[in-house]
């Protein structure tokens, strides 16, 4: 329940930070030749004549009933226009934390058990540092000129066509269609590699180091200590013991990860060009397109406090000292 | 152990099922055959905000909006050019004009077809187009453009009358297929409403097939285009913010042209080294001082003179526009305007202007306080180079940096001596000087007048009353070419550079036929004439 204040609180944020913001929506639209008349007919058109108190009220009545009203730049319907985005961003941050996991626990895990290992633990530390202090449009620009332009067998730009996946899926053409769904499935893993690469890169630098400490507190414990006293192998302490108790600290990471994650599609986006939320939410806020922008930041603020649910839910499984009544 | 063999199995299988997936699916994409045959053309631009031509001033609206509609003039072909200062006819067959000079006869070509079978152009599109920007439908913004429209009258369905308030001399520039004077379909409009932005529908060369957002927009070739069908069968016009991608993008291929946002010297380089070219068109933007004549010490015309030697155009030229990326602006109505002539400015000469400073009582040079200057696009590059120049003559200039729209508000309240300023507009003397340098337009905050006469000048209003009533085309040439005469004498204008707009395009993928270094001139920094291109391969 805690998370209907939580969303109500970011929206009123989002409402009114959008209209502190210094910069008219008319103004972006029409630039500098507008006369004061045009201006006065714009506003008045886009229905921000009237009172703020007025205008809050009518957007959170309207978000409660998911009507986010229509994009002031481009005339679209909010939430269509976010269902259509919904889904490119959403498969990208899956599949960057999934290559972050695969890339950041391993790397986390091995820097801990060899610890100070001038061969292993400081190379892998090293790894995990570029990651961290390369920008995620650096790394994607070079990825771009060595696998796309040099190499040739990634595309520059675009998403594939998960609009067709989710078509097939919905219309149950994907029974009938099995060969077509998977080349549509697998030209939208085809557009995604790079991305996820770039972002999960980034991304796997913050799992390792976090997965390293975690690790490195788990193993110090007595536990620990008790299962090799008892004579287990050194594979049966690591992941039988300390794995799955690692896993409760790296849970709640996770449920963090996911907001940086989600601002790591902003760039992600922009350098490769890919439809998706998190660019369009900076173009809306840059256009002062409010509706856009505020619909944008509710579905992100959802998105968060649904991740963050699961993850306490997952807590009581891999934790079954942890139970919710 | 039984459990640790089973988390190593399901970890090392995990790993390989991915690498599989990912090969094996990667392996299935083919590159699609069919469109070899097809001659498609790739753009990478940024997306429009609206289809709808009356609607946006953003610069790739207006580009992709040359694609699809068409007016009832355009831009003059002459001599394998063509020209923003002459119109030719093109959804209108020919025109007359009543004695009065206040009533326009125009006949529509014959079997103009609109894209998907809204049937044929009439007079009606033609006066509901006009008429839908004159009473401000919601969106629109170029009825200003219009308001010397008294009324419009259909004739037959093949002849539209319209009647001015008084006589126009650029009115057939106004019928430019370029913001106000794009023609729609009246159907299409009734049929889709507030839909329509995203439902365009005109008489261009080319048809709005589909929107992607945030990917792309398709577009295909209209058979039935007036002119005859054009070469490229379709185009895609990819949405891509960022140069780098799109630089990328052009030496690998997959764009034909680029859109750029800002053509700086590394890019037009990179352009250059992988065998593109950039195709510049002007007039473009003008970057220009206006001097206040009327505000101390400034009202002393030596002191506007010291200003101007004091100032080294060409250096400020070099370093905003090095190179082609800009050429010296060479008069006040810059180049591809009616009524253009070259000017000449006093040239640099620090020396010369200390003596004038001298001689006009400021031997120690003077301090100019909180002058503002906004904080977007060329402005604050710009004024402080002429800082530094300015600093030494013995001007001191002490900057205030604000928001563009609180420099817009300032200058029109007459708080700076001089105006830095930029812009485009419709390509005739009258326009341009009526807006800069009509008396009318002073700016005054105590009558609210908003106008951009920040000279303060009032020493040509003769000159473009005459204008504006004169309909001997060589007459009024002459009058503009005085107009500009006096302003060189009286020294209220320094033009810094006429910036062009420029797309860079690959010759091996795309070929046009004007001249890519400005024998192509447009309003919209775009391709006039995108009918025209052709793909090679």
């Amino acid at each position: 329940m805690i998370a209907v204040p939580m969303l109500l609180g970011a929206m009123s944020i989002v409402f009114f930070a959008m209209r502190i913001l210094p910069g008219d929506p008319c103004v972006a639209m029409m630039g500098d030749q507008a006369t004061t008349e045009a201006l006065a007919d714009c506003t008045k058109n886009l229905g921000l004549h009237r009172p703020l108190a007025v205008q809050y009220v009518d957007y959170i009545w309207r978000s409660v009933q998911f009507d986010f009203g229509h994009s002031l730049r481009q005339g679209y319907p909010v939430s269509e226009y976010i269902a259509r985005m919904f889904p490119h961003t959403l498969v990208l941050v899956l599949s960057s934390a999934v290559v972050a996991a695969l890339i950041g626990i391993p790397i986390g895990i091995i820097s801990a058990l060899k610890r100070r290992s001038p061969l292993i633990d400081y190379p892998l530390r090293i790894i995990a540092l570029l990651g961290l202090s390369m920008p995620v449009f650096w790394l994607g620009i070079l990825l771009l000129i060595v696998f796309s332009l040099r190499l040739d067998i990634f595309p520059l730009i675009g998403g594939g066509d998960l609009d067709g996946v989710i078509q097939m899926i919905r219309t149950g053409e994907v029974f009938v269609y099995p060969r077509d769904f998977l080349a549509a499935v697998g030209d939208v893993l085809y557009h995604l590699t790079l991305p996820a690469l770039a972002l999960g890169f980034t991304l796997a630098a913050t799992v390792s180091r976090l997965s390293r400490s975690a690790m490195l507190e788990v193993i110090s414990q007595d536990y620990i200590r008790t299962a090799r006293a008892k004579g287990q192998g050194e594979r049966t302490v690591v992941y039988k013991h300390a794995f799955r108790n690692m896993m409760v600290p790296l849970l709640t990471i996770i449920g963090l990860f996911v907001a940086v994650a989600l601002t790591g599609t902003v760039l992600t986006e922009t350098v490769f060009t890919r439809p998706g939320l998190g660019k369009m939410l900076v173009d809306a806020i840059g256009a002062r397109d409010y509706p856009l922008a505020q619909g944008a930041i509710t579905v992100f603020t959802m998105i968060i406090i649904v991740v963050n649910l699961i993850v306490d839910m997952l807590y009581a499984v891999v934790d079954p000292r942890i139970t919710y009544r | 152990m039984p459990s640790s063999a089973r988390s190593r199995f399901s970890l090392r299988s995990m790993i390989a099922l991915a690498a599989a997936l990912a090969f094996g699916l990667v392996a299935l994409v083919e590159p699609p055959a069919a469109l070899a045959q097809k001659k498609v053309l790739n753009i990478a631009a940024k997306e429009p905000d609206s289809l709808d031509p009356h609607t946006s001033i953003l610069g790739q609206t207006q580009a992709i909006k040359r694609f699809m509609y068409r007016g009832l003039t355009r831009f003059a072909i002459k001599d394998g050019k063509v020209t923003t200062a002459e119109v030719q006819p093109d959804l209108a067959e020919s025109w007359t004009l009543s004695p009065d000079g206040t009533v326009w006869t125009f006949k529509l070509k014959k079997g103009v077809q609109f894209h998907k079978g809204f049937g044929e152009l009439t007079a009606e599109d033609v006066k509901f187009s006009f008429e839908r920007q004159i009473k401000r439908a919601p969106g629109t913004r170029f009825g200003v453009n219009l308001e010397v429209i008294k009324s419009i009258e259909v004739v037959d369905p093949h002849t539209v009358q319209i009647v001015l308030k008084s006589f126009d001399a650029i009115f057939l520039l106004r019928m430019v297929g370029y913001q106000q004077g794009y023609i729609i379909s009246k159907k299409a409009v009734e049929k889709f409403g507030e839909q329509y932005k995203w439902n365009p529908v005109g008489t261009g060369p080319f048809y709005f097939d589909r929107h992607s957002p945030r990917e792309k927009i398709v577009m295909k070739a209209f058979d039935k285009y007036h002119a005859g069908r054009p070469q490229i069968d379709e185009i895609n016009w990819f949405d891509v913010p960022e140069d780098a991608t799109k630089l990328i993008g052009l030496e690998k291929g997959t764009f034909d042209l680029l859109y750029p946002e800002a053509v700086t010297a590394d890019f037009a380089g990179q352009v250059e080294k992988m065998g593109a070219i950039i195709d510049r068109r002007g007039p473009g933007q003008q970057e220009r001082f206006y001097i206040n004549m009327t505000k101390a010490p400034f009202d002393d015309i030596r002191v506007r003179r010291a200003f101007m030697h004091a100032i080294d155009r060409k250096a400020i030229k070099e370093t905003m526009y090095p190179g082609g990326l800009g050429k010296l602006a060479i008069s006040c109505v810059p180049p591809g305007y009616f009524g253009h002539i070259p000017m000449t400015f006093p040239e640099y000469d620090p020396e010369k202007a200390k003596k004038l400073l001298a001689e006009a009582g400021h031997p120690n040079g003077f301090t100019i306080k909180n002058y503002f200057i906004s904080k977007s696009f060329f402005y604050p590059k710009v004024l402080t180079l002429a800082q530094e120049q300015l600093k030494k003559v013995g001007i001191n200039v002490e900057l205030q940096v604000v928001e563009h729209a609180t420099f817009h508000e300032n200058i029109r309240k007459n708080l700076n001596p001089f105006v830095l300023y930029g812009g485009t507009r419709i390509t005739d003397a009258d326009p341009w000087l009526s807006l800069f340098f009509d008396s009318k337009e002073i700016p005054d905050p105590a009558t609210g007048n908003k106008g951009t006469n920040f000279a303060h000048y009032r020493a040509i209003d003769d000159l473009l009353a005459k204008g504006r009533l004169e309909r001997d085309v060589k007459k009024r040439a002459a009058i503009y070419a005085e107009a500009q005469k006096r302003m060189e004498k009286d020294l209220v204008c320094l033009p810094i550079t006429d910036v062009a707009g420029q797309w860079a395009r690959n010759p091996k993928r795309v070929s046009t036929p004007f001249d890519p270094d400005y024998g192509e001139f447009s309003l919209h920094y775009s391709y006039n004439y995108p009918e025209m291109l052709k793909v090679l391969n």
